[in-house]
Order: structure tokens, then sequence, then C-alpha cells
């Protein structure tokens, strides 16, 4: 065991001392600071505004809060899911001569740290917004430190250390739990929906003896009703039985035998995850963990060479997958869209805003560009294969073919995004194409702009550094677009002045090209 | 002494190892070989207690899966994994705390001289290259002082001097009585090593040799002659 904590406390030193020497750190720091007064000011005039600064609101928000927690714990336990094991934990942890449960336990520390500060947030909270009162949120802190860390650390060891249990009974508890908040889930639903959202609707759903009769996590809402509302019969009873359930658990823990089989799944995880890291480093995001990608079979003909044959070499893989160019951001484009439309039948949009409805649609575009950090696909693997340097063409042309599918993606994901809303808003086939338009440019500026941002800050400042700066120049491309597009407005039109915007967001988009098209020039630059 | 009873491994319905027994007896060096896919790093992984199977491990005629055995035991994986945020003297210095192992700073520091990594020490596990965290990875396996120790491709990834040392340092653990168990493809490294081959085909074991068996014959010759590949090559060149 000492073995661990002196892995855990050099890994904790060395991380602080390393993230000390970066700047970034300095920059996260006051952001974060900032967050929390803004939070700390708000937050107390938010719980006055609501009439929740009381205990029994307190005692709501707690028990919503473990009526999704200890589920999705029990199911992501049951899954083997719930620890993130690495692989310098297979090369270094597994073979050494430590209890497996041990290994399982000092896995699930971060968790456990996480109940730690979460009970000491909670305990602030309470005395400082909620008016519970010193001696009752020590009661509470105390039992939740205790309970809740010996609950989730048995769970931890029966769930993943398991080797009595067939994989069935697991897949069944997850298959229950599932059912069990999508029960709750609906019921709390159909109720608010009859009466109506309040703080005395919720309280009075967790009140009903159905929910707080539920073993575990029932018994654990009736616990903090017990110690927030007050006692009655039946939150007496449950809070017994949460306190025998979790000291039953425990010495089922204890006693349960772990030789270690879950190492194999436990490995398997870490490579997953070492993959999804990767990939996540990269900006690749995967819709599920694990599992080998199939490919079907399929053929290109190349129609020129050099640089096209990056192109066309894309295509090719995209024929393979499964889903074609489609994928993740199809869908959002899609349902974004079919938001969009619904959103304006419901609300008869069309009438209400009448000339001003063509700018629904690119706000919420512009929004969504500029918000979300976008995905990396195969443009940016490019970079990672050294063949595409070899290849005798010029930098600019490698670039353009590298990233061309991506303009091509962006205008079905233009189209899929656009056509439902504007069709239903009445907008007319040529500001239909001037937002689908606008759309593929402010796409285009992202990536350029995401290439440049890497370039210039990708290795002193990092992932989330390179976001902040490519958001800024975005934000300034974007807002001379908005200015010269509002001037073309007010003299020429709409139509104009939306063509103006496509032009401008064209032209800065270029200049970005033309400087990301070095990042095509060297491998070095992007190392 | 390291024992391999009966050891069978499935992936679902795909039989990776079948069945299969060898022994390295104590202060020997066995290896063991074999083509892409033979379920090499199946058994090499089930030694060390990473995956579920049926049969048995015994290292030192104890339980693989005890305490105990798991003390004397050290395992040197094809692709090392270092703690990103561990420097190379904390990960020795884990080992020692986790093995309770007795190695002495003096040796820590000969080892580390041994592997040209005295001033690779403060470099923490993520600013390693391939070969200097297989290096890390030996002296880690080292640093236990081992009675029974799993060498996976331990020489891939190694420069010319670290191989030599390497060689070198396999010797003296047989003289001392460890059992080392090498698996690997570079017949040529472990020529001049090995005391007793296991040759490996579809899961199962398929030839096995002691160094008085094989008398003079050349460790390739003996691979190829078990596994008839020279031989496919050769009709194949000949067509």
């Amino acid at each position: 065991m000492s073995s661990f904590l002196y892995l855990y406390r050099r890994i904790l030193v060395n991380r602080i001392k390393k993230a000390l020497k970066k700047p970034v750190t300095y920059i996260f720091a006051i952001f974060i600071i900032f967050y929390i007064v803004m939070i700390a000011g708000s937050f107390g005039t938010m719980i006055e505004e609501f009439h929740v600064d009381n205990a029994e609101s307190m005692g709501v928000i707690l028990s919503i809060l473990i009526f999704f927690l200890l589920p999705s714990n029990f199911i992501s336990y049951s899954r083997r899911k719930g620890l993130l094991f690495r692989k310098s934990d297979i090369h270094f942890m597994f073979p050494a001569p430590v209890n497996p449960k041990m290994i399982i336990v000092f896995k699930g520390i971060l968790n456990l740290l996480l109940n730690f500060l979460l009970a000491v947030f909670i305990g602030a909270m309470g005395i400082i917004y909620f008016q519970a009162g010193v001696g009752r949120m020590i009661l509470y802190v105390v039992l939740y430190l205790v309970f809740e860390n010996v609950l989730e650390a048995s769970t931890m060891i029966l769930c993943y250390g398991n080797e009595k249990l067939p994989e069935g009974f697991f897949k069944g508890l997850t298959m229950v739990c599932y059912a069990l908040m999508g029960v709750f889930v609906m019921v709390a639903f159909l109720m608010l929906m009859n009466r109506g959202f309040s703080f005395e609707n919720v309280s009075e759903y967790l009140s009903l003896p159905v929910i707080q009769a539920v073993p575990i996590i029932g018994w654990n809402i009736a616990m903090i009703r017990l110690i927030f509302v007050g006692p009655t019969t039946l939150n007496l009873i449950c809070t017994v039985l949460f306190i025998l359930s979790t000291l039953l658990l425990f010495l089922l823990a204890f006693r349960s035998k772990c030789s270690g089989e879950y190492f194999e799944d436990a490995a398997k995880f870490a490579d997953d995850y070492a993959e999804l890291r990767a990939n996540k480093q990269k900006g690749i995001v995967k819709m599920r963990m694990g599992g080998k990608q199939k490919f079907k079979k399929a053929a290109v003909e190349y129609k020129g060479g050099g640089a096209k044959a990056i192109f066309y070499r894309q295509l090719l893989e995209y024929k393979k997958s499964r889903f074609f160019i489609f994928g993740f951001n199809t869908l959002i484009s899609l349902i974004v869209g079919v938001g969009i439309a619904v959103a304006a039948v419901m609300t008869d949009m069309a009438a209400e805003l009448n000339e001003n409805r063509i700018f629904i649609i690119p706000g919420i575009m512009a929004y969504i560009v500029f918000i979300f950090s976008g995905y990396a696909t195969k443009w940016s693997q490019e970079l990672e294969n050294p063949y595409t340097f070899l290849i005798p063409d010029s930098s600019f042309k490698k670039m353009w073919y590298a990233t061309k599918m991506e303009h091509i993606r962006a205008v079905i994901d233009g189209i899929l995004m656009t056509v439902p809303g504007a069709v239903v808003l009445g907008l007319t086939p040529l500001q239909i194409v001037l937002i689908i338009l606008l759309y593929i440019c402010l796409m285009a500026n992202k990536l350029y702009y995401f290439m440049v941002a890497d370039l210039l800050v990708g290795k002193v400042l990092g992932t989330v550094g390179r976001s902040m700066v490519k958001l800024f120049f975005q934000g300034i491309a974007i807002g001379i677009a908005v200015l010269a597009a509002v001037l073309g407005g007010i003299f020429l039109g709409v139509e104009a002045g939306f063509a103006i915007m496509c032009a401008a967001t064209l032209f800065l988009t270029f200049l970005g090209a033309l400087i990301a098209a070095s990042a095509f020039e060297k491998m070095e630059v992007m190392d | 002494m390291l024992e391999i009873q009966n050891l069978t491994k499935r992936y679902g319905k795909y039989l990776a190892v079948d069945h299969v027994n060898f022994v390295v007896p104590d202060g020997q060096v066995g290896i063991l070989l074999g083509p892409n896919g033979a379920g090499k790093s199946t058994i090499i992984k089930s030694i060390a207690g990473l995956l579920r199977y049926e049969g048995g491990v015994g290292i030192a005629r104890m339980n693989s899966r005890s305490m105990d055995a798991k003390r004397i035991f050290a395992y040197v994986p094809e692709l090392p994994a270092m703690f990103e945020a561990l420097t190379v003297r904390e990960h020795i210095e884990y080992i020692r705390r986790a093995y309770h192992s007795k190695i002495t700073d003096e040796e820590v520091e000969a080892l580390f001289k041994r592997f040209e990594l005295e001033d690779k020490q403060e470099k923490l596990g993520n600013e390693l290259s391939k070969g200097m965290m297989q290096k890390v990875s030996i002296c880690c396996a080292l640093a236990i002082k081992p009675r029974v120790i799993l060498l996976d491709e331990p020489m891939v990834g190694l420069d010319p001097a670290a191989i030599k040392e390497l060689k070198q340092v396999v010797k003296e653990l047989k003289e001392a009585g460890v059992t080392v168990l090498i698996s690997t493809h570079m017949l040529e490294m472990v020529k001049e090593l090995w005391d007793v081959m296991f040759v490996m085909e579809k899961g199962k074991i398929i030839g096995e040799y002691s160094r008085e068996d094989a008398k003079d014959q050349d460790i390739e010759e003996l691979f190829f002659q078990v596994t008839g590949e020279h031989e496919a090559d050769e009709t194949g060149g000949e067509e």
C-alpha cells in the first residue's frame, strides 16, 4: 500500500511542478477563479429568487443528485468501465504483489477524492446559501463521506473484481438500473407535467413511499430526507435499511474472492482508453470506445496525380467506411435543422419576426460554428503521414486536397441545417443558397484558422490554448464579415449583405489558408 | 522454476492456446519461439497474470497469483508503458516499495550505469524514447531481484550496447540461479543464451529441445526444421 501512496504522491507533485512551469496554467487559473467568483456571486441571488434558500430545498437538490449519481455508478462499475486503467497500470501495478482489491480501491481513489470535494462543497453551500444550519450540514457531510465512500468502494470491488457471479448477472443489473432510472424520470415527468414544475412538487415526488422504498438508491434519498426534512416512519426505516445494506455490501466486498481476473478486461479498457486519448488529442471523436472498425470493399478512380491523390485516397477510405462521409456532425446538423423547423412551426416565428426571420438560421449556425470545438477528421491525420510531405507538389495544393472533403461535408451539413427551417420560415431559394454558402465559408474559416492557431501556439499553449487562439482569430474574422454585411445590408439590401458577408469571410479564410499551408511544408512544424 | 500446466486460453470461440505444458528449471534460460499469431504473447500475458485462463502457472512451486509468487516474479512486457508523471528514478522507487525489494541505492546506480540511464534519472516517463522506456522497464524488473523473470521481446528498440548488456545480465541471472523465460523472434540474439527451447505454432507447443538435445545444431536450423517454414520458403523459391 505504501507503494501506491508513494506513486500517487509523486504523480501529484510532478504534475503540479510541471503545470507551474507552463504559462497556460496561470491563464486557466485566472479564468477558473473568475468563474468561481461569478458563480458564487450570482448563486445566492438565484437561490433567493427561486425561494429555495431552506434546508428542505437543499434536501431535494441532494436527492436529485443521488437519483442520478448512484445508478450511473452502478452501471459503470457493472460494465467494468468506471475505473480508468492506463497502460502503465497494467505494466507496473497488476504484476505487483498487491491485493487486486487494493488496486481497484486505489484506481477509484479519484472518484472517492471527488466525493470528498463534493461533500465539502455541499457542506459550504448548505451553510452559506441554503441556511441549513452548521450541525445539520456537518452531520450530512460526515454521513455522506462515510457511507457514500464505503458504498462506492464496495460496489467497485463487488462489480469490478467479481469472480463468482456470471457476466449475465451484471448485464441484468445494468438493465435494471437503466429501467429504474427510466421509470423514475418518466413518473417524475408525468407528475410535474400535470402539476407544474415547482420545488414543492419535486419534493412531494421524492417523498413518495415507492421512491424511498427502492433498495439503496431510494433508501439513500430517505436518509437525506430524514436529515433535511425531518423524521417520518418511512424515512427512518429506509435510513436504517440504507446503513445496513451499505455495511452488508462492505462485508461482502471484504470477503469476496478477487485474484485479479478483472486484469484482462482492465487491460482491454486501457488499450481502448489509450486509443481514445490519442484520438482526442488529434481532435477525432469516435462514436464508441473499443472494437476494430470494419471496412467495406470499395474502389476509386484516381483522376489526376500529385496532391490530388490525397483527396482520392481519402475518398476511397470514406467509401470503405460504414457511413461514408456522414458522421456525428451530419446527425447534429439534421437535428438542428429539424429543431429549427419544429420551433418555427410551434412559435409561428415567420409571422412574428417578419423580415428578420432570415437571420434565425445564420445566427444559430454562427453559434454552433463558433462555440463547438469541431471535429478533426482525415485532414489532420494527413499531417502525421510522412508521405503527405514527400508528395512532389506545392504545400497549398496539398492542404487544399487534404481538406477538400471537409468542404463537401460542410455543404451537406449546411443543407441539412438550413433547408427544413428555411422551408417553414418561407425563405426564398436565393436566401437559402446564401445561408448555405455562409455556413461553408464559416466552416472553412474555422478549419484554416485552427491550423493557423496550431502553427502559432500549438506547442506552447496546448489543445485548449490553441482553441482559444483559434476562437480569437475566428471572432475577429466573423466580426469584420458581420460589419461588412451590416453596411451592405443597409445600403444594398439583405441578400446583398449576405453575399458581402460570404465574400468577406471567404477572403479572410483565404488569407488564413495561405498561412496554414505552411503546415504542409515540413512535418516538424506540427510535430 | 517456471511451470506451465495445461494452459488453455480462449478469446470467445477462438482457441489461442491449447493445453500447453512446459517447465523451465531453476537457473535455466528458456526461449519461447514461434511465428506471428502462434500464441506466445497470450502465454506470456497469462504467466504474468494479465489474462484469465484454464490450467495452472507455477512460479517457484507456488501459484502465480499468490502474493509470495508475485514477490519474486518480474515481467518485462513487449511494449513498455511508463507512468507519464514519474521520473525514471521514481519508477525504481515505486518498484522497491511495491515488491519490498532489498535493492540498495548503489545497486540502482550500477543498473543505471549499465544501461546508460545515469543522466536520464530525472526524466519523466512521457519524455522517454521507446528504447529508453525499454531500458527502464528492464531496470525495474531487475530491481525486484526476481527468482523468475519473463522477458517479452526484450531486445526490440534497444541499441547494440544495451543488447550486449542485456545478454550479459541474462547470463549473470542464470549464474545466480534465476529462472528466465524469453519470448523472441530474434533468434540470433538468444543463440548463446538458451538452455531449453519451446517452439509454438497455432496455440500448441510443437517442439521442445534442451541444449544437450540440440548438440551443435544451429538454433535457426532447429526452428525452421520444426516449423517447416524454411522448407516452404525454399520450395516457394524454386517454383
